[in-house]
């Protein structure tokens, strides 16, 4: 009973991840780079922030500024995608290439603060 | 003609620093005493202990207490660096003096002996009690004791009392030890609990109590044992002193030349410890001892003998000072292991005890906290005896300047490379984005 309801749980896990697998295949490519981008910012992220629980909180503002200009960029990636995404009906009217300048210029500023923060 | 009006004039310039030899903080002996008597005969009958102040220096200025011409102060200025009250059983005093003058005279630094008896007048009373004395309540009682009293010359009722119970204290009463009993004939006091300025110098034995010799004890007496004070001594937070003897023959010559021999002892002194114990004290009281002087505060950085205006936090700094004591001549070094200096913002965050090279010179090094602010150096020295030495000095102590941190810090590598690579990826990232369509 037990070997068999465990089975059927790992049936239903493995049949959940091939939905979410086909569904997300479904996704436009440039929503699938993005993605990507997101994931390599928390990944990096994550990196330093371990980093800081081994060696200590020193140069704190340097830490701050290398996980905040991480967090900034999978923030403004994350609402890039927003705005990009078609089956999105509330920013329809706002045009993907306004989209795209926008998150450039924020970007932008975030580096500059990141740069000037760093030490 | 005009000349010698120039001349006389320049002599007088000439002499005026050594007209003018009274208290200062270089030279802090009292020089000019003034002394109230009940009756001039107090002069010729306690001649000893005004000789010895005489011989030490002092100009003494004998008046009758209820002298209508008293006065303390004259334009503003004291006449006089010390007060000598040989007069128990004054009501009012003459002229301008009363409870207030006598009490603003202490509080303006200057010193006190005050000698009662058991015909203290209530303003005696209110003397002491303003200095943290407080006398037997009951008028006509005296300080009784059944086991240490002058066996000579017990005269059946054991008032002259032969005590040894002295503080222990090189400074006030002097580094020769006080071999033979002093004789004391008067009225006992306890101190104020409330004042911890005031101090007991000779107490009475466990044995005293506080009694009116002509009436039957009906009561417990209200002062008894060794809480009877019968000589103390206040030092202000001015520095101040004040004597409080509650008895007036302890001055005088004939205790002073009495042999002794305590009740219940066989040792006989042929001379009491009375005025060795008074000329003592009196030496303290009126400053030939004890008295501190700080001078030479200094400050700066380790390696360095220019006083910065501020020092930065981490800094290694060195603080002296140098402290002497007036010996009644001339300023000694003091030696002493417990000078401490604070460094202090709110609370002390260095506490440290200052060496010293034998010769007065304290010193010290230590480094400045982790910590900026507004900091003090403060040197608070109390020791009994000694006047309280209170120095303090401002300093503030800044953080790093942002140019004095290292350019780049090597634990800060690996942030240095996640903002530089999320650049990167996003400048990868636009041409990615850009053209993948």
């Amino acid at each position: 009973m037990a070997k068999s309801s465990s089975s059927s749980t790992a049936k239903d896990a493995q049949a959940l991840i091939q939905s979410l697998r086909s569904a997300y295949s479904a996704t436009p490519t440039n929503l699938k780079i993005i993605d990507l981008y997101v994931m390599f910012a928390i990944f990096t992220g994550l990196i330093q922030v371990v980093y800081m629980a081994l060696v200590g909180s020193f140069p704190f503002n340097s830490f701050l500024s290398g996980v905040l200009s991480c967090i900034g960029t999978a923030v403004l990636a994350v609402c890039l995608r927003i705005q990009v995404n078609k089956e999105n009906k509330e920013f329809k009217d706002l045009p993907p290439e306004r989209a795209f300048a926008d998150f450039v210029l924020c970007n932008l500023v975030l580096h500059l603060v990141i740069m000037n923060f760093l030490g | 003609m005009e000349k010698t009006l120039l001349f006389r004039a320049s002599i007088l310039l000439f002499l005026l620093p050594f007209l003018c030899s009274s208290f200062s903080s270089e030279n802090p002996t009292d020089r000019r005493i003034l002394v109230l008597l009940d009756d001039l005969a107090i002069r010729s009958s306690h001649s000893i202990f005004f000789n010895s102040l005489k011989s030490r220096g002092f100009d003494l200025d004998f008046k009758l207490a209820e002298d209508p011409k008293l006065s303390l102060k004259r334009y503003g200025q004291y006449l006089y660096d010390g007060l000598i009250l040989f007069s128990p059983s004054i009501k009012r005093f003459g002229g301008s003096l009363d409870l207030a003058s006598v009490l603003e005279f202490v509080d303006s630094g200057h010193d006190l002996i005050i000698g009662a008896d058991s015909s203290a007048s209530d303003l005696i009373r209110d003397i002491a009690t303003e200095c943290g004395v407080d006398f037997d309540e009951d008028a006509a009682a005296v300080v009784i004791d059944h086991t240490s009293y002058a066996a000579s010359e017990a005269e059946g009722d054991h008032t002259l009392i032969a005590s040894d119970d002295f503080i222990q204290s090189d400074v006030i009463l002097g580094e020769k030890k006080i071999a033979a009993p002093v004789l004391f004939r008067g009225i006992g006091h306890s101190l104020n609990a409330a004042n911890s300025l005031v101090l007991k110098v000779l107490s009475a034995s466990p044995s005293a109590y506080s009694a009116n010799l002509k009436t039957k004890l009906s009561s417990p007496p209200s002062l008894t044992g060794s809480a009877i004070s019968l000589v103390s001594v206040v030092q202000a937070r001015n520095n101040a002193r004040v004597l409080l003897s509650g008895s007036l023959d302890l001055f005088s010559n004939r205790l002073f030349r009495s042999a002794v021999q305590k009740a219940g002892t066989s040792i006989k002194y042929e001379k009491s410890g009375n005025e060795q114990f008074v000329t003592e004290l009196s030496k303290w009281i009126f400053h030939e001892r004890g008295h501190l002087k700080a001078v030479n505060v200094k400050h700066h950085k380790a390696g360095e003998t220019a006083e910065p205006a501020m020092y930065r936090i981490n800094d290694d700094l060195e603080y002296s000072v140098d402290i002497y004591e007036w010996s009644g001549t001339s300023w000694k070094p003091y030696v002493a292991d417990d000078v401490q200096v604070q460094f202090y913002m709110m609370s002390p965050y260095v506490l440290k005890t200052l060496s010293n090279d034998q010769k007065g010179h304290y010193y010290t090094s230590f480094r400045v906290p982790d910590v900026y602010g507004v900091f003090q150096f403060k040197v608070e020295y109390q020791r009994l005896g000694y006047t309280s030495l209170s120095l303090s000095k401002q300093i503030p102590v800044r953080p790093f300047r942002h140019n004095e941190y290292e350019r780049f810090i090597t634990a800060a590598y690996p942030y240095y490379g996640a903002s530089f690579s999320s650049m990167a990826g996003f400048f990868v990232f636009t041409i990615i984005y850009l053209y993948n369509k």
